[in-house]
């Protein structure tokens, strides 16, 4: 397939939020990644509006392991207060996912062009990623190396029991991909087997909670300035 | 956070433990609370006869008073001038019909505290989740009789124009027969705050107190719950129930006022930015979150270890106590009664019998259970973060722990035993005492709860222990001047446990032992034991005088620095107590001799020396004293 993907990304430390504790501030981290988390990651490596990403499974490389710091975190009214974060510590995980086209966008259907975004999704992994990668949140510094799936040793490859992790946020479906007017949350249940977490796509998660009406934010082909206007600008800046 | 939903299902496991009263070390009692519930302290007792009329009323006894009482979301949060009654027990404000015209205060006229108090008693009396003692009470309440009757029993007390007295003054000692009423000294801010249980009194049945009735519980449980706000999706179990947004405090103790789920912090933009509410960022059902919380209550009162207000908490859903990672092998053995004596193993023979005394009591569990471990604390008074969370196999778990406690071991002698007598014992330290030997004896707590945290990685997901500890407590191993005699014994034999687990990291699973290894020709090894000869060559010149230190533990901080320069100042030093031992130091010397030759020509120089050789020193040590009593042994029998 001409539109699938797999890479390695690594941190020293990630903090994939738990809801639950960001309300009050004491952020703690789930024990793996979101699909929404990694979905994240890989538009920071490429994306386009044309496009969506889906993740597919992740692999859990390195054993899952929590280290709390104390933070400092500056108030938006001034001075700071104190809290506790929970990160995972030296988090190691090998993705797979890819793309499929965005149906809702009809206005760039002379982008559909499978071969064409590939590549550049390729060539942007192998140079680190278009924009930063980070783990969850800011603070957490990632790196994205190319990789095939079932490169290298994980620590639960060969655990037999499946693991559980309870009820997690999947992802967070926003107007622009689901075509209705409304921000929803959608929640699951992973299962973890030998260190692989095999992803439902968003629209099979049962659990859905409307967040907020929201639209999707409007694009027209005027507002939108193409390769070859650019070079021409700049070709005509250079001559002068 | 499946955290809270582990707790959740320890919840339902345990509910034979609801209402269950059971005491801490401290001789404070807990309980497993029912949903909507909560623990007040109570000071006047009333019981109300079955067709709802006053029976009798007592102040109860000091160690009877807390009592188990319904509560709602509104309720167990009031604060200030709000007005939220509980639904049943309250204070005297809210359940007596005649406060004010005994001259209690009410700070807004038109809202008394009583009419909303028993509006809901009504509804609850009228529901059909009703009992007929919650009837009972609600007819007897609705006649507004209740200090009346108090004052009639002789409980409350009223100054002479009628009124309720507010302060005690010894001028009332004429109105109240020339003694200080028992009520004045059980409620510290006056009577008009006292708080009051209810009871039902029956002539011909024997009833069950009406705080301990689970009868009670349910009834207000389905009660409450036909009257919650609308559903919505609850982030830990993924079902469509009644939510919350008021979670409970006291977690860790009564005065705690620190949330494990709060939001604040409308401006700071924790949640802001995609959500506008914090219901938006997340959702949680009042029930997952008020059994989740009792649970963790529970827990925490009986089985955490609390240190500076950061808990560690190990424990597994069916209520089986779990063995601590924090714990040392004295401590394990006090809970699995098939350990024998822990003291007299070597490496491999305590490693088996560690194995056998977990195996013995992993055969009581269940093979599927798990073991969860959590890690709380706040950095702020309002709100408690969770540290560490891990969730784990119960044999995985056991297995990790027989592991750290066959490698991370050493010969200790600071344990008392029953009898007082200090024993030596064969095993891990408790990570307690990691922090003492890392720190000193006098580390606070702050870094005694810090350590204990970077330790548990190591312990139950067989991480490396940070370098930084084990250096620490090298240095004070060394330095044997600096502190005193047993501290340093101490201190030495968990650096030497430290520096064993060091070396099985390095070399995939292969340590020292306590007993001596003649074979070993590491330089650091070597050098380690030529000073323990130097050391028990002393002693035993010394014999009869004194204990003090010898030279050669004076200058082990220098020797472990230069070992060639300071061996030839301790070599020099021994010349007179070898001149005095005689023809009896000739083992010793012999000894001397021997391992310094074992020691090759260029390894005999002043570069530094590692950890290994604190274990070569104490082993050497160890095997001369070994030898010795022995020896004395054998004359004895002769």
């Amino acid at each position: 397939m001409k539109n699938s993907y797999e890479f390695v990304v690594y941190g020293p430390y990630a903090l994939f939020t738990d809801p639950l504790t960001k309300i009050g501030g004491e952020k703690s981290t789930y024990q793996i990644p979101t699909y929404q988390a990694l979905k994240g990651i890989v538009e920071s490596v490429y994306w386009k509006p044309t496009i969506i990403h889906y993740i597919d499974a992740v692999r859990v490389m390195n054993v899952i392991r929590m280290e709390s710091k104390g933070i400092r975190p500056i108030e938006y009214g001034g001075g700071n207060t104190l809290a506790n974060y929970t990160y995972l510590k030296e988090p190691k995980y090998i993705v797979k996912g890819h793309f499929e086209f965005n149906m809702n966008r009809p206005d760039l259907e002379s982008d559909r062009n499978e071969g064409k975004h590939n590549s550049i999704f390729q060539r942007a992994l192998k140079a680190g990623g278009r924009r930063d990668i980070f783990l969850g949140t800011r603070e957490c510094q990632g790196y994205v190396e190319p990789c095939s799936f079932n490169e290298g040793s994980g620590f639960y490859d060969d655990r037999e029991e499946k693991i559980y992790f309870g009820t997690m946020v999947h992802g967070i479906s926003y107007p622009d991909e689901t075509g209705r007017n409304e921000l929803e949350v959608r929640l699951w249940q992973p299962v973890m087997n030998k260190g692989v977490i095999e992803f439902i796509r968003p629209e099979e998660c049962s659990e859905i909670r409307k967040v907020k009406e929201m639209t999707s934010k409007e694009f027209v082909l005027a507002d939108i300035e193409t390769a070859d206007s650019l070079l021409d600008a700049l070709e005509k800046g250079a001559m002068r | 956070m499946s955290c809270l939903m582990n707790l959740y299902e320890t919840y339902e496991a345990n509910k034979d433990f609801v209402g269950k009263i059971d005491y801490m070390h401290s001789g404070q009692s807990f309980t497993l609370l029912p949903v909507s519930h909560t623990t007040q302290t109570a000071h006047i007792e009333v019981a109300v006869t079955e067709d709802g009329s006053f029976h009798t009323a007592h102040v109860i006894d000091k160690n009877d008073r807390d009592t188990i009482i319904p509560c709602t979301e509104d309720s167990a949060s009031r604060a200030g001038a709000v007005i939220a009654p509980y639904p049943l027990h309250d204070k005297l404000s809210y359940v007596a019909g005649d406060f004010v015209s005994y001259g209690g205060k009410i700070k807004d006229k038109d809202h008394e505290p009583f009419s909303s108090y028993i509006n809901n008693l009504k509804k609850w009396a009228e529901s059909p989740f009703t009992t007929s003692q919650v009837k009972s009470i609600y007819t007897y309440l609705s006649k507004r009789l209740l200090i009346k009757d108090l004052v009639a029993e002789k409980i409350l007390w009223l100054d002479e124009n009628g009124q309720l007295i507010t302060k005690w003054n010894d001028k009332y000692k004429a109105l109240c027969g020339d003694k200080k009423p028992d009520i004045f000294s059980s409620v510290a801010s006056g009577q008009d705050s006292a708080f009051v249980r209810f009871t039902i009194y029956s002539k011909g049945k024997s009833l069950q107190k009406v705080w301990l009735d689970k009868e009670m519980y349910d009834s207000f449980t389905h009660f409450y719950n036909e009257q919650l706000s609308e559903r919505d999706l609850c982030f830990v179990s993924g079902q469509w129930l009644p939510a919350t947004e008021k979670h409970a405090n006291k977690i860790r103790n009564a005065g705690d006022k620190a949330k494990l789920i709060s939001a604040n912090d409308t401006s700071g933009f924790t949640y802001r930015g995609r959500f506008n509410e914090s219901h938006e960022a997340a959702s949680i059902s009042y029930e997952v979150s008020q059994k989740a919380h009792n649970a963790l209550k529970w827990l925490i009162r009986r089985q955490a270890r609390i240190v500076d207000n950061r808990v560690f908490l190990v424990w597994s859903i069916h209520n089986d106590k779990v063995i601590n990672p924090e714990d040392d092998i004295y401590d394990i053995s006090h809970l699995s009664a098939e350990m024998e004596d822990p003291s007299a193993y070597t490496n491999s023979e305590f490693a088996n019998q560690f194995k056998k005394a977990m195996d013995g009591y992993r055969n009581k569990l269940d093979p599927n259970a798990k073991v969860n471990i959590l890690i709380l604390d706040s950095a702020t008074t309002g709100r408690l973060a969770i540290l560490y969370y891990r969730s784990m196999q119960q044999n995985v778990y056991l297995q990790r722990l027989a592991d750290w406690h066959s490698q991370c071991v050493w010969q200790h002698d600071y344990r008392k035993g029953k009898d007082k007598q200090l024993l030596a014992y064969f095993g891990a330290p408790a990570t307690k005492d990691i922090a003492y030997a890392a720190y000193g004896s006098k580390a606070s707590d702050k870094v005694v709860k810090g350590l204990m945290e970077r330790m548990l990685p190591c312990i139950v997901d067989e991480k490396r222990v940070p370098k930084d500890i084990v250096h620490s407590t090298f240095y004070r191993a060394r330095n044997p001047v600096a502190i005193d005699r047993w501290e340093w014994e101490k201190t030495l034999s968990i650096a030497c446990a430290l520096i064993n687990r060091q070396e099985y990291e390095n070399n995939n699973g292969r340590g020292f032992t306590v007993a001596l290894d003649e074979q070993n020709i590491d330089r650091n090894y070597l050098f380690g034991r030529l000073l323990a000869i130097a050391d028990v060559l002393e002693h035993r010149a010394l014999k009869s005088e004194d204990w003090r230190l010898s030279n050669a533990t004076r200058y082990m901080n220098e020797f472990s620095e230069h070992p060639e320069r300071t061996w030839k100042t301790i070599q020099s030093s021994l010349v007179p107590y070898q001149a005095r031992l005689g023809h009896g130091g000739l083992y010793l010397t012999q000894l001397i001799d021997d391992v310094a030759a074992k020691i090759s020509y260029q390894d005999f120089d002043n570069q530094p020396l590692t950890g290994k050789f604190l274990l070569g020193f104490y082993s050497q040590r160890h095997q001369l004293y070994q030898k010795k009593k022995d020896a004395d042994s054998v004359t004895e029998t002769n």
